[in-house]
């Protein structure tokens, strides 16, 4: 036990602090709970957890104002899990540095998947992935090579430097702003048709089925994540 | 009530009053005269000492004077006075008016000369000095307007204002109309005046055409009233009427500089006065949405916390299969659960576009990525039946709020899958019309009643004899509030094959996005 990760969970519901003890123990997590901010805060200095799910509805502060304070103080791996289902705020937390986001009323599986792949990629983050494995796609990042199931496919420059940035954080959610900052530069962080574009061009070439999508993951109003790797 | 007249002319407008008759005041004539007899005086008294050639200029002094001061017939009778006396005193033969020498007679017609021309020059400068003097009164009385009506907040204010001070000035009867629903009514002024329906109808001429009407305008001179549109921002804010007591023209075209002054000062004001109106308005409005948006996702908020826990657990009794517990009712709790959850989002949804909040947050959406998402979210509710895709590729890019469309395309399966029977197949089919990019859903079920299709979109409208199906209608209302505030059409129509229904979503040209095919490059 003393080996498993560690999750500080903010809620100030008793009933979701609650649930989210039982699920995540059942799955060898150990839980520190928080009801508000201020706990939150001191539990994150003296537990030094491995990951912290954020309520962004907290009674003493809001939530977005403590993704910086919290990624300031600690490299934990940051999940929020809100009822605000505004793409605005998911953009803003993302964008504050959060690493993904949960909407409420969540699906327990899909949120424990988030949670393994965002801490796995937290121990990777020292030692960078050279190939990446989706599906029966492989990224080699070192020497920018794409192959599926063997063949090398052809990709522009802009389709091989969108597709590597989603593989250097595999499962990770990038939004627009992000990629566009990364592939075309910061004076195009409005142009999200040019990501839907390169998106299309990915999926014909590299999805078996490019109508329904299991690669290159939309996320509404958000931005795209690299499916398929943690198996 | 202000009685809005004074007769009486007001202390220290003198000056403005037209100057004294041609012919100049007696006194100065008095006075030249006495010049002239100082001047000769002297010039006895310097001619006794030796004979002085020059002599004749020290009239010239009288003469200058006469004209400077007292205008052009003073100043020719001091000329002629001062040739006689010349003539009379210092001219061979002395004291006597005959001239000898036609010398002399040039001497004469000079001092006359100079009378004209200074005077002339005098009159030009006098009338400046008047010009001057009246145009700082005119300022003067504006600024003092102007000032008071900085510390006016209100119409009726500005218009007591207004008629107070034009009244004063013009020594006539004035009144404020403002526009109404019901003709232009009386602000400021003697309310308990009644306007003729010659005076109404050129208080509406004023007022629509942005032009003065009535006595002493172009249009309808019989008014006894003249109105004069107040206008700033391009916008015709109220007219004010006045009136002179004798029924006369109300203001001689001279004053009308003055009174135009007047009326852009008040017009300022009042354009000032409602444009604070407009803002505090729009603050306010501003403040009722936030309102609104805190109520909804404070609501939403105390929805879904419960709903979050009792889905999760759901989930997993469902998962454990707990001893005891017949699995279908297990499958039954996370459906009903999932149920209850989209009915809670369409609730608000509902309420959304009720109070008008929707906050639309367009983007450029792959129809391809919307329709996963929907299928993803609803593949528990979907599972008894074969879900089809069919959207192209390469079917252009619209213009959506991501999230608003996936609650439409959510209500669309879902309704598909209530009417459709256990193993009826959902087709998805997206496809570019000739001015539209049409996204619609079909169903193998009993299709719509005939000559009622649209009725089916009504807020609680349901398929008539289907009441077995369950569920309130909310759902299609959703959907068509939605699309039609993000600019799109839903239309419901059955099958041309008469399998069932098609529910489809049509984004007009608008919304195609043209995006550039370099981006990929």
């Amino acid at each position: 036990m003393s080996l498993a990760y560690k999750i500080l969970v903010v809620d100030d519901e008793p009933q979701i602090r609650r649930l989210l003890r039982n699920t995540l123990e059942r799955a060898d997590y150990e839980v520190v709970p928080a009801a508000d901010a201020r706990e939150a805060m001191r539990l994150l200095g003296f537990e030094k957890p491995d990951a912290v799910l954020l309520d962004l509805g907290l009674p003493d502060r809001d939530g977005l104002e403590l993704i910086p304070l919290i990624k300031a103080q600690s490299n934990a791996t940051l999940i929020i899990v809100s009822a605000r289902e505004a793409t605005a705020e998911k953009v803003a937390a993302l964008d504050l540095g959060a690493d993904d986001y949960v909407t409420k009323p969540f699906d327990t599986d899909e949120l424990l998947a988030r949670l393994r792949t965002a801490l796995r990629r937290r121990v990777q983050a020292s030692a960078e992935s050279q190939v990446v494995n989706a599906w029966d796609v492989e990224i080699d990042l070192v020497n920018r090579l794409v192959r599926k199931g063997g063949e090398e496919v052809h990709l522009t420059p802009k389709e091989y430097a969108f597709l590597a940035e989603l593989a250097r954080h595999p499962g990770r959610v990038f939004t627009h702003k992000q990629l566009l900052g990364a592939v075309w530069g910061a004076v195009f962080e409005q142009n999200i048709e040019y990501v839907r574009i390169v998106v299309r061009n990915l999926r014909q070439k590299l999805e078996a089925d490019p109508s329904s999508p299991r690669l290159i993951v939309n996320e509404l109003g958000v931005g795209y994540r690299l499916k398929g790797a943690d198996s | 009530m202000r009685v809005s007249r004074r007769a009486e002319t007001e202390p220290g407008r003198a000056p403005l009053e037209a100057p004294p008759g041609a012919w100049g005041r007696p006194i100065g004539y008095a006075v030249s005269a006495g010049l002239v007899a100082l001047v000769t005086v002297l010039g006895v008294a310097v001619h006794s000492f030796g004979n002085l050639a020059n002599l004749a200029l020290l009239y010239l002094i009288p003469v200058m004077a006469a004209a400077t001061f007292y205008g052009l017939r003073t100043g020719l009778f001091t000329g002629l006075l001062s040739s006689l006396a010349y003539n009379f005193f210092f001219l061979p033969p002395l004291h006597s008016l005959t001239v000898q020498d036609p010398e002399n007679i040039l001497t004469v017609l000079v001092l006359l000369g100079v009378a004209v021309v200074t005077s002339q020059l005098a009159a030009r400068v006098r009338l400046q000095a008047d010009l001057a003097q009246r145009s700082s009164g005119h300022n003067a009385a504006l600024a003092g307007f102007a000032r008071t009506l900085a510390g006016l907040s209100t119409v009726e204010e500005v218009g007591e204002a207004l008629c107070a001070e034009v009244a004063s000035r013009f020594g006539v009867q004035a009144l404020l109309l403002v526009p109404g629903g019901e003709g232009p009514s009386i602000a400021a002024g003697q309310k308990e005046h009644a306007l003729g329906p010659i005076e109404i109808a050129a208080a509406d001429w004023a007022l629509a055409h942005a032009q003065a009407a009535g006595r002493g305008s172009d249009v309808v001179a019989a008014s006894e009233w003249l109105f004069q549109p107040l206008v700033a921002g391009g916008r015709v804010l109220a007219a004010l009427a006045i009136a002179a007591d004798d029924g006369g023209i109300p203001v001689r075209a001279d004053q009308r500089p003055l009174l135009a002054g007047f009326i852009d000062q008040a017009a300022l004001s009042l354009g000032r006065i409602n444009l604070v109106a407009e803002l505090a308005n729009v603050a306010q409005l501003k403040e009722r949405d936030r309102l609104r948006a805190a109520l909804l996702s404070s609501v939403s908020h105390d929805l879904r916390t419960p709903l979050t826990t009792i889905l999760s657990v759901a989930d997993q009794i469902k998962a454990t299969r707990c001893e005891g517990l017949d699995p279908a009712l297990a499958d039954g709790l996370v459906a009903e659960a999932e149920r209850l959850n989209r009915f809670v989002a369409n609730l608000l949804g509902m309420a959304r576009v009720e109070a008008g909040a929707l906050r639309l947050q367009r983007e450029a959406v792959d129809l391809t990525d919307a329709v996963a998402a929907a299928v993803h979210d609803l593949r528990n509710r979907l599972d008894a039946h074969p879900v089809r895709l069919d959207v192209p590729i390469d079917l252009p890019l619209v213009r959506a709020d991501p999230q608003l469309l996936h609650h439409v395309l959510i209500n669309l399966l879902d309704n598909a899958g209530k009417y459709s029977d256990p193993g009826g197949a959902i087709t998805i089919r997206g496809r570019r019309g000739p001015d539209d990019v049409v996204l619609a859903v079909e169903d193998e079920g009993p299709g719509l009643a005939k000559g009622r299709e649209a009725d089916i979109f009504e807020t609680f409208a349901r398929l008539e004899g289907s009441d077995r199906k369950g569920g309130t209608g909310l759902g299609l209302a959703i959907v068509k509030g939605f699309a039609e505030a993000m600019g799109m059409s839903a239309a419901a129509a059955n099958r041309a094959d008469g399998k069932g229904a098609t529910f489809s979503l049509a984004f007009p040209e608008a919304l195609i996005v043209h995006a550039a095919a370099d981006a990929a490059t």
